[in-house]
């Protein structure tokens, strides 16, 4: 497994965890009627940062020739594909968010739509080349 | 739709055993592609093509062959 895919693999299991996490205790926050979870959002990315540097500097660490080598034209076209479908996903959704965000909504559930759909085209990206790697090993 | 077969895996043989990892030091691709071409599942861009066939010392069409039919 290429260096590259293992930091596919690296930040499609910790976004899935660390948001499925944020956006569980958002969502039970929110029928609780608690106030903002400006806090948490916080604490979500920074716990985020800290997760994907960690494990991106293992890797590295067991394998520095390959860490140190820059993309080839493989892994550049497998970067394009995987871009296609998530940005598409999320121009789409994000234009439907602001449709249904004009009505009266409070600014942090627009705020942890808006943020949904982000984390979920960055999730769909890293599966679509973790797909391609696996597709061309 | 074609498919591209090559010789890479008996022409690293011929040149001394060299290793995919000793092939793709000498073209700047990684040894994930380098692998990835040798079982065709990677059709690599022409002027890699050209850098793999100039490190056996082979015309291009010694090491890759296109055929219409899968």
């Amino acid at each position: 497994m290429s260096f590259r895919e293992k930091t596919a693999w690296i930040s499609f299991s910790s976004l899935s965890v660390i948001y499925a996490s944020y956006f569980w205790l958002a969502f039970h926050q929110r029928s609780q009627g608690s106030g903002p979870q400006v806090a948490g959002l916080v604490g979500t990315i920074i716990a985020l940062v800290i997760v994907q540097v960690v494990l991106n500097v293992a890797v590295a660490i067991i394998d520095p020739r390959d860490a140190k080598a820059p993309r080839d034209e493989r892994e550049k076209l497998i970067d394009l594909r995987a871009t296609r479908l998530p940005y598409a996903a999320l121009a789409g959704s994000v234009t439907c968010a602001c449709i249904f965000g004009a009505f009266n909504a409070p600014i942090i559930f627009k705020t942890n739509a808006l943020l949904f759909l982000l984390v979920i085209a960055e999730i769909l990206r890293s599966g679509c080349q973790i797909i391609q790697y696996r597709r061309t090993a | 739709m074609g498919t591209i077969r090559n010789e890479i895996r008996r022409l690293r043989f011929e040149h001394g055993e060299m290793t995919q990892q000793e092939l793709a030091e000498k073209i700047n691709l990684t040894r994930q592609t380098v692998n990835a071409i040798e079982l065709g599942k990677y059709s690599p861009s022409l002027e890699a093509a050209f850098r793999i066939a100039a490190v056996f010392g082979k015309p291009l069409e010694s090491v890759f062959h296109y055929s219409e039919e899968e």
